[in-house]
């Protein structure tokens, strides 16, 4: 029985068709063309697939597809300007060095973002706990630990 | 010599679109009509296939084919041709592939695959190198790819080595201390899991898009099989996506590649192949396993008089790259100190577990495991301290090693130092409470590594009206900064900025020829071959700007008069100037060396190349080498040959804390200190470094692909355990020594493997130096220090 | 089979309706398990039935008795400063749940009605005195924690039944609570757990409660244990038994995450550690 689930994307209305056993990442990756979200696992063990729901970090792999209806989704796509500006986390994992195959990355950026939103001045300990759910094979993080500072520092700057 | 680009802390080109989620992966990738294929996976380590009966799953709505070894085509696959795309007669491992669907969706496709029913005769399994010994054991290959009967489970793959006399080392040595060491299973766990498109166009040429390291390599292999299939003289054309990491699995061509070709041969459409994370656990081979028994002995006055290195390997059920770790494992045996008599030995027996393939380090990790515990081992014996072990054995620039490898520049005594210096060596490892501090040193191939005929790379530099410079290069950006090392490389060696430098997907049809991603060759064959290509494309510049010079600055002049009326310029003879200076270019700008710093007196390059362009009779500007290193293809058989240009030395220091109650260990802090020729990028490197240390811990403390006669226990992250961020929760030093190496690019060696190669022994030392207990089978988990420490008493 | 529907009631009278009509579907609330189950072809339920849109199972009371709704999710639980003040214990369990991704949609109920032996809530609950409330169309009933648990994922829930909140009956504060996890990394599935709760008089236990995880079929109680230091001085004798008691009552099992001997050795150092603990802080 599928059903359509409405909701706002990135700043931007959609609607969609959402089959009963669908993934949000189903969706996302699917119909909604948004090919940012990564699947890395499909058991919210690696975090590639992160976006951020009502404000929260979810992995989209886990998130049914019907409980989209109503909420308010970010995904790696909505995070730059207009144009092809990148925002500021993004500026820093590149400025950082953060990213190396960069498949983890938007799933780590989007993880960083819900931290900083809650957090804008977050200590080490705090930025592990926050990106503890993200996995990399390439990095050895310390660099993505280095970019959510630059990140922090310059979020804070500007507000 | 001071560089404008090198050595300079840059952004990677790469990181932006990355950064952007725009970056296009296998699994984001489609083609029209494009269907999807999944695979019918054996899961029985050894039967007789009876039956294959795939008519309910050619019936199911939406399945366009269903292909079995005995509806297409035999393709033989692997080195040794011991692999077929699909199996035929029987099965020799859990994963092996016996059929598979191609359908409209990847359900469709799922679901068809569930309906296949194979009915096996079960055979018995062997599953370990000991049991595939045995006199009665079962053979897993009856007949060689010639169709020869086998005696045995042994691998006809000969690796030895002797020099000096082993024996008589033995003999002479006052102390020796022997052990065996093993290493498991190891996922690459790359984070964007494997997969390929393959499509035929209308006159019967494949296109596929691979994760794959080896772009011609696989051009190779894929056009063998469309000869296989009927398609002779029909091209292959491998285009590389962006790749989610590759560690080495993309050193080999893959079942799945050579189904997604049969799938789209079949349809007459795009097929896409995509594995999921159980899969990619369950049926991509993983890095070799290995049992290494060492022994080694010095003199009174701690000076190696022998070592005796005996590999053993389960090779599983065929043959890939894993079989091949021997060849690199030869180069530390023989070659990491300064040993006079060596003898190593490596014999390859078929099981009926997975077949494994290359994984970053390549065989060095495992022997380096041995080896660096050992020498402690035999440091304690001899009383004397590990670090000074070391450097009394310690190799030097100018030395020829017993297999023949050539030491052009060696860092090892001066990361020796640094190492000892920043973990604080002498402090720390009488510090007691629990707490340790141990050292390993690395040596690896840092100039490229001929284990084919040839060890070359192509590169194409191709200038448009616009002074960009376009690259053009067969080797694989897959995250460790290929292209980082180009665009410097070019920038510096041409003399344009770096963000005038564009490096084009990597593709067989516009690309030169490349031996492939491997052996850390990527930034030192690139930006050899750039430096080549840059210097025959300057000389093309400055021969045009002979003619053109004079009539462009000619103009710049009037030009720059015009707006500023007042000026008076300096009276030049650009002609005789051109004559007697030479030509510079410096970001992008050409001028003549004995030129006034006059602002009109240069051209930009885009100028200049609009001139060459523009005319009657133009040109235009293009180069394309072809780089080879100094090295030669070594004799495996007899273990001699200059396997690299040039060799990387490392060593890293790891300080733990041991829990006694529970056997954890702590990682207080790392310090790698590694002889990397020159610093090209120190972002990059730093990057490379970081990440495989980060193996390193993994492969040190708990990652173990876990198997069950041949089955594959632990196919997820839920439990293969890699590294997070909250493992990494310790302070990581890194030293970088520049030897500036002549044979390096800028003086630079590779690095890319490095990293990873002495992380375990150094915590294993460390564990040692701590509580008194030493693991020699990794990973060291908790358990097993645990145990270590029970039996100690 | 794939669930041929998703449904979303607002009341819980609307969920066991479509229950009634649905035997074979499943109830759904995080998901951050049975989404993992659904895909591997191991959980194949006919229909979904969320409990997201049931308001009531959201409510979290903090007071003399706590109230905490079976939907609570595991993140807004951390984030409630008077669950932090009251109950450390529990907060400690929680912040070692998954990931933060997980801990944003997986519940509280959720993690005690999958009856995973190594739930990590279950065992600092457990060690709280914790009762639930459950629900069914025959109407409400109230169990303590401990009879809950059944089997390896099994609980005492009837087909139709929900658990609808978890209550907490005294405050904790000015007691002890100390929860130890162990992984092969830091975020894992127990090796093994503790949860130790206590009222410490006098150098002595006046009341206390432990409980541990992935050593048995259910997230455990640990009653020999608690009768060996009920009323004892806490001295290193007393503290050497009580580890000894613990690895002699566990019942762990040899998986790919450890053997069952070393699960063991683990709960026996995690009784004398968390002993230590209070004995430090109560001085």
């Amino acid at each position: 029985m599928t059903q359509i689930v409405s909701f706002v994307l990135n700043g931007a209305p959609v609607q969609v068709p959402a089959d009963p056993h669908q993934r949000l990442i189903d969706l996302l990756r699917g119909p909604l063309h948004q090919t940012g979200t990564k699947e890395g696992c499909g058991q919210g063990e690696c975090g590639a697939c992160t976006v951020i729901i009502d404000g929260r970090p979810v992995n989209a792999c886990l998130y049914p597809a019907p409980e989209a209806d109503g909420t308010t989704i970010t995904t790696i796509e909505g995070l730059g300007g207009d144009n092809t500006e990148l925002s500021t986390i993004q500026r820093a994992f590149v400025e950082c060095g953060g990213i190396q195959c960069g498949y983890c990355t938007p799933g780590m950026i989007l993880s960083t973002k819900a931290l900083l939103d809650r957090r804008p001045d977050p200590t080490e300990a705090e930025i592990r706990q926050g990106l503890a759910g993200n996995l990399c094979r390439c990095t050895g993080y310390v660099q993505i630990i280095e970019s959510v500072k630059w990140a922090a520092e310059r979020l804070r700057d500007k507000s | 010599m001071a560089y404008r680009h090198i050595g300079q802390e840059t952004p990677r080109p790469d990181s932006a679109d990355k950064a952007a989620g725009q970056a296009v992966y296998i699994h984001d990738f489609e083609r029209p009509q494009m269907l999807h294929g999944k695979i019918k996976f054996a899961e029985q380590a050894h039967a007789r296939i009876v039956d294959i009966d795939t008519s309910k799953a050619e019936r199911l709505p939406g399945v366009k084919a269903v292909i079995t070894a005995q509806n297409t085509p035999e393709v033989r696959i692997g080195f040794m041709r011991d692999n077929f795309a699909l199996k035929r007669d029987k099965v020799r491992q859990f994963r092996d592939e016996v059929a598979a669907v191609a359908a409209i969706d990847p359900d469709i496709a799922a679901e068809a695959v569930e309906l296949i029913e194979v009915t096996y005769e079960p055979l018995p399994g062997v599953f370990t190198p000991k049991e595939a010994l045995a006199e009665e054991a079962p053979l897993i290959h009856e007949t060689d790819p010639r169709g020869q009967p086998r005696e045995n489970n042994r691998l006809d793959l000969r690796y030895h080595h002797e020099s000096g006399d082993p024996h008589l080392g033995r003999q002479a040595a006052k102390y020796s201390v022997e052990g065996t060491f093993s290493t498991p299973l190891i996922q690459q766990s790359c984070m964007g899991t494997a997969g390929c498109v393959a499509e035929f166009d209308r006159n019967h040429h494949l296109t596929i898009w691979a994760k794959t390291q080896i772009p011609f390599l696989a051009q190779r292999d894929f056009i063998q099989m469309l000869g296989a299939i009927g398609l002779k003289e029909r091209n292959c054309r491998v285009i590389v996506p962006a790749l989610g990491g590759a560690f080495g699995t993309g050193l080999d061509t893959h079942a799945y590649e050579y189904i997604s070709i049969l799938l789209a041969w079949r349809t007459g459409r795009p097929v896409k192949v995509l594995y999921d994370r159980e899969q990619e656990f369950s049926y991509l081979s993983p890095r070799q396993s290995s049992e290494v028994k060492i022994a080694q002995g010095c003199d009174e006055n701690g000076k190696l008089t022998f070592r005796w290195v005996d590999v053993l390997m389960d090779n599983g059920a065929y043959t890939s790259w894993g079989a091949t770790y021997p060849t690199v494992m030869m180069l530390p045996a023989t070659s990491l100190y300064r040993v006079p008599n060596v003898y190593f030995d490596a014999k390859l027996v078929y099981t009926n577990n997975t077949y494994c393939q290359a994984m970053r380090g390549y065989g060095n990790p495992e022997l380096n495991w041995a080896l660096e515990s050992n020498l402690d081992e035999l440091a304690e014996v001899a009383g004397i301290d590990p670090l000074e072990m070391r450097r009394i054995n310690c190799n030097r620039a100018g030395e020829i090693t017993p297999m023949g490898l050539q030491v052009t520049t060696c860092g090892l005594r001066d990361c020796l130092e640094s190492v000892s210096e920043k973990i604080e060596w002498t402090a720390k490892r009488r510090q007691g409470k629990r707490r340790g501090v141990g050292l390993a040193s690395l040596f690896h191939v840092g100039g490229g590594g001929r284990i084919y005929r040839s060890d070359g790379s192509g590169l194409i530099l191709k200038l448009d009206d616009f002074g960009n410079v376009n690259v053009y290069y067969g080797g694989v950006e897959m995250g460790q900064g290929l292209h980082s090392a180009l665009s410097l490389g070019v920038a510096e060696a041409l003399g344009v900025k770096p963000d005038k430098v564009f490096v084009n997907p990597t593709d067989t049809g516009t690309c030169p020829w490349d031996v492939g991603t491997h052996a850390s060759r990527g930034a030192f064959m690139a930006c050899n071959a750039a430096i080549k290509a840059a210097a025959d494309l300057r000389r093309q510049i400055f021969t045009h700007a002979k003619s053109l010079f004079p009539k462009i600055v000619a103009k710049n002049l009037k030009r720059y008069q015009k707006k500023h009326p007042h000026y008076t310029a300096p009276d030049v003879d650009v002609a005789a100037l051109v004559d007697r200076s030479t030509f510079e270019m410096r970001d992008g700008v050409v001028r003549l060396a004995d030129a006034p710093d006059e602002p009109w007196l240069s051209v930009s390059l885009d100028t200049l190349l609009r001139g060459i362009h523009f005319r009657s009779q133009g040109e235009m500007l293009l180069s394309h080498v072809f780089y080879d290193p100094p090295n030669e293809l070594p004799d495996f058989e007899k273990g001699r040959g200059n396997m690299s240009a040039t060799y990387a030395y490392g060593v890293q220091g790891a300080e733990v804390e041991v829990d006694v109650e529970t056997g954890e260990v702590t990682i207080l802090r790392l310090v790698a200190s590694h002889d990397v020729g020159r610093v090209l990028n120190p972002q990059t490197l730093k990057g490379q470094m970081y990440g495989a240390l980060a193996q390193g811990v993994g492969y040190a403390l708990y990652e173990e692909v876990c198997t069950a006669e041949g089955r594959i226990l632990n196919p997820n992250f839920a439990d293969y355990k890699i590294p997070t961020i909250a493992e990494m929760d310790f302070p990581i030093e890194l030293d970088f020594i520049e030897t500036d190496d002549d044979r390096g690019p800028f003086g630079a060696k590779g690095v890319g493997e490095p990293g990873l190669v002495p992380t375990a022994p150094a915590i294993a030392n460390a564990v040692y130096n701590a509580v008194g207990v030493r693991i020699r089978d990794l990973p060291i988990t908790p358990q097993k220090v645990l145990a270590a420490l029970k039996r100690k008493g | 089979m794939t669930p041929e529907a998703y449904y979303k009631p607002r009341t819980l009278e609307e969920a066991f309706a479509l229950k009634a009509d649905h035997p074979e579907a499943f109830f759904i609330a995080g998901g951050t398990d049975l989404m993992v189950l659904m895909r591997a072809g191991i959980c194949r339920p006919s229909a979904l039935i969320s409990l997201r849109h049931i308001e009531p199972l959201h409510q979290l009371t903090v007071g003399a008795t706590t109230h905490i709704g079976a939907m609570t999710r595991v993140a807004e639980l951390l984030e409630h400063p008077e669950i932090e003040e009251r109950y450390p214990l529990l907060t400690a369990a929680a912040r070692r749940l998954g990931s933060p991704q997980v801990r944003s949609v997986a519940t509280v109920g959720g993690n005690l009605a999958n009856a995973s032996p190594c739930a990590d809530t279950a065992v600092a609950l457990l060690a709280l005195g914790a009762r639930i409330r459950l629900a069914s169309p025959d109407g409400e009933r109230e169990i303590p924690l401990d009879q809950f648990f059944v089997g390896p994922k099994t609980t005492c829930l009837f087909s139709q039944e929900l658990v609808t909140e978890i209550i907490l009956d005294e405050d904790a504060r000015g007691t002890h609570g100390v929860f130890i996890k162990k992984g092969r990394v830091k975020m894992d599935i127990a090796q093994a757990s503790l949860a130790l709760w206590a009222r410490v008089k006098d150098g002595q236990c006046e009341q206390i409660r432990l409980a541990a995880g992935s050593v048995g079929p259910v997230p455990l109680r640990l009653p020999e244990v608690e009768r060996v230091l009920l009323n004892h001085p806490l001295d290193d004798d007393r503290i050497s038994q009580a580890s000894t008691a613990a690895e002699q009552t566990v019942q762990p099992i040899t998986d790919i995450r450890a053997t069952a001997d070393y699960r063991r050795q683990l709960i026996g150092v995690f009784v004398r550690r968390a002993l230590r603990q209070i004995c430090t802080e109560s001085r």
